[in-house]
């Protein structure tokens, strides 16, 4: 349930529509009434809204918080900080970027085996984002040119296949053409 | 006369929509608004047209080049010579009307010169081949000249648009807000409606214009030191630590995410001013002034290091424990539209509404605002950041909040239109305009936020390459419904009357004078 809230573009729409609704009933409600049916003020008692007042921001809070902490576990931050640290063999990818293209070092991508994907550019900003085969983004990063470090997360890849990886950041008149692939495989045990 | 006045008087179009009168002795604070807001609607018919262009060129396999060149000028002209210029014209109006300060002299002119001039030359270098998105890309608009696709020439000419444009933001612009708010003789003969600085209707403006200047200030500093040495007068090693890119992109973020909030803050209390007077018992009451004020305070101080949100992918590059900060902070200034959003509805409750054609678009700008917070909070939390940066989510998000803002902005301009002219605006066209047109930005917004759900990236011309051409079909269609909206919103102008021409009772107009 939260994996696919969280992990899914899908689930993020999802909380756009949860937050929006509500508001969009009540916001209509209170405006067409007071405009159209009873412009009259309200004879509301003022303990009333106080009440409403505070238990309005309780909520508000509550939502708020529950939803960021609910979704720590699903941070590539800190996935990555969880394998990184697990004892886990990890399967490094070093990739470069540049204009439009990218340069993988060879390796073999295997199910179930956590992925370091560590990256630079060697020009201008370029994204990396690796699609599922069914056309949902896994993850995207961004590399910037002239930083010491590769921008870096660690992936575990649960399905094999063939995963597109795309450029997401505009980089110039050739940017949608800034693609390529990469194999995954069943692991070998 | 001021010159405002003459280059009104004189351009055809403008002078059938904004001729201001002169009649009143309010020149001084009618005049230059008048002019930029009536400009801004140029740059929204360029804009506009781009937009609803945009989807047609990749529909109709123009090119990517085209849909590149459109993209980018549809950005430059949208953002800054529309949404900012609009903002500049109202905000100046009513802060001189509430003061009692004029805005004419020398800095109304470089705000309006330097933003004008400054966007037409960066949409020549457009024009030219300068299909950099927009400049946050940097070092693009650099690499680009390496690479041969645009040349060095286009590449200065460009930047000095964009200086200029940023000199008339961080600098004129806030600069004028505060000398009009802070310094200087009042002037009782100019005083439309007094307030002082603690009204939430005047709190908002206050805080943008320091923001645009506090924040901008950095930018600024390295867009100059950058400019001078591609004129050639410094040795373009010599400001190597600007050029960086990390350097030039923070500095950048710090400044445009702030603009973003700064234009919030000051639209907020506009609304703020705007709602209450159209309460139906006329008390000119919000429910509460300081939950009012709060609420800007609160969107105030989470929105200065929220900005981090555009970084969380760079990981670990930014480090996990900012991206988080900014993860926090961004739904922070949720907490503040909360309050916004209890003000506005209380005090319809509390004192009812006098509806008008100007409210109702102010509301549904209201709408459409917290529509794109909804967006902008989720796609600032670190786990859905990694599956939408970069994704038509971004877009519609950007779309939407200039969007909201301009409508909100648009809204108040039918309060402020008939002192400016003396001439009143169609109120049944008007609820045409609002209704068409919030159809058409909902749906616009909400399938670009799909579309970035399903993957489809920003800032991309081959939408068909993921099987995302159903969305580019979508947003068309919406925007087609905006642009119906937006020819009904200037044909108000141009039908409007005079004042004294109608017949109408007056308990249906809006007061004229605030
Ligand atoms: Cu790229």
């Amino acid at each position: 349930m939260l994996d696919s809230l969280f992990l899914s573009g899908w689930g993020a729409f999802g909380m756009v529509l949860f937050l929006l609704i509500p508001f969009l009933f009540v916001f209509f409600y209170v405006v067409f009434r007071k405009s159209f049916v009873d412009s009259n003020p309200g004879t509301t008692d003022a303990k009333k809204y106080v009440r409403l007042e505070g238990m309005w921001i309780g909520l508000v809070v509550l939502v708020f918080v529950g939803v960021n902490i609910a979704s720590i576990g699903y941070m590539p931050t800190v996935s990555t900080a969880k394998a990184a640290t697990s004892g886990q063999d990890i399967i490094d990818v070093n990739f470069t970027a540049k204009s439009w293209v990218f340069d993988f070092a060879e390796a073999t991508i295997e199910v179930g085996r956590p992925v370091r994907f560590s990256g630079k550019s060697l020009d201008t900003m370029h994204g990396f984002a690796v699609y599922h085969p069914s056309g949902k983004v896994l993850f995207t990063m961004m590399l910037m040119p002239g930083m010491e470090k590769p921008t870096s997360l660690i992936h575990t890849f649960t399905e094999p296949g063939t995963y597109t990886v795309r450029c997401l950041e505009y980089c110039g008149i050739a940017h949608h053409e800034m693609r390529d692939e990469i194999v995954v495989i069943k692991g070998t045990g | 006369m001021l010159s405002a006045t003459k280059i009104l008087r004189r351009t055809p179009v403008f002078n059938r929509m904004f001729a201001v009168d002169e009649s009143d002795g309010l020149e001084e604070i009618n005049s230059w608004p008048a002019l930029m807001i009536v400009t801004s609607f140029v740059w929204l018919a360029v804009a506009g047209l781009l937009g609803v262009a945009m989807p047609l060129i990749q529909r109709m396999d123009l090119g990517t080049d085209l849909y590149y060149m459109a993209l980018t000028a549809h950005g430059a002209a949208l953002a800054f010579p529309f949404v900012f210029q609009i903002m500049v014209g109202i905000s100046l109006h009513r802060a001189g009307g509430c003061v009692g300060k004029p805005v004419s002299g020398l800095l109304p002119a470089l705000i309006y010169l330097c933003m004008n001039v400054g966007a037409a030359l960066l949409t020549v270098a457009i024009l030219l081949g300068f299909s950099v998105s927009l400049v946050m890309m940097y070092p693009l608009p650099v690499v680009g000249v390496g690479n041969g696709q645009w040349s060095y020439g286009t590449l200065v000419l460009a930047f000095t648009g964009i200086g200029l444009v940023l000199f008339s933001m961080i600098v004129f612009y806030p600069v004028q807000m505060l000398k009009i708010m802070f310094f200087g003789q009042k002037r009782p003969d100019l005083i439309l409606d007094e307030r002082s600085i603690n009204d939430p209707g005047m709190l908002g403006m206050a805080l943008a214009a320091l923001v645009l200047l506090i924040m901008g200030t950095p930018l600024l500093i390295i867009a100059t030191y950058v400019l001078v040495a591609l004129y050639g007068i410094i040795p373009l090693g010599a400001v190597a630590w600007a050029t960086e890119p990390v350097v030039f992109q923070f500095a950048f973020f710090t400044f445009a995410h702030n603009l973003m909030e700064a234009m919030a803050l000051m639209v907020i209390s506009g609304v703020y001013a705007t709602l209450m007077l159209y309460l139906a018992d006329g008390t000119r009451q919000l429910y509460s002034n300081r939950l009012a004020n709060l609420s800007l305070w609160i969107l105030l101080l989470t929105s200065f290091s929220s900005f981090f949100h555009h970084f969380i992918t760079l990981f670990p590059n930014l480090p996990a424990t900012l991206a988080y900060h900014g993860n926090i902070m961004s739904w922070g200034t949720g907490i503040g539209a909360a309050l916004s959003i209890f003000t506005i509805l209380a005090t319809a409750w509390k004192h009812g509404l006098r509806m008008s054609a100007g409210l109702m678009t102010v509301l549904m700008g209201f709408v459409i605002y917290i529509l794109d917070g909804a967006s902008a909070v989720v796609t600032s939390n670190v786990a859905w950041s990694f599956q939408l940066h970069g994704t038509m989510w971004q877009s519609g998000h950007t779309m939407t909040v200039l969007i909201g803002v301009s409508v909100m902005w648009m809204g108040v301009i039918y309060h402020h239109y008939p002192v400016m002219t003396g001439r009143m605006l169609d109120e049944k066209l008007g609820y045409w305009f609002i209704s068409l047109f919030t159809v058409g930005a909902v749906g616009a917004a909400l399938v670009m936020l799909a579309g970035g759900a399903a993957g489809m990236p920003r800032r991309f011309a081959d939408w068909a390459q993921g099987g995302w051409m159903v969305y580019g079909d979508l947003i068309q269609l919406f925007g087609l419904l905006m642009a119906v909206g937006l020819v009904l919103y200037a044909v108000n102008f141009m039908k409007s009357r005079q004042i004294d021409a109608l017949s109408e009772s007056p308990a249906t107009a809006p007061e004229p004078a605030e």
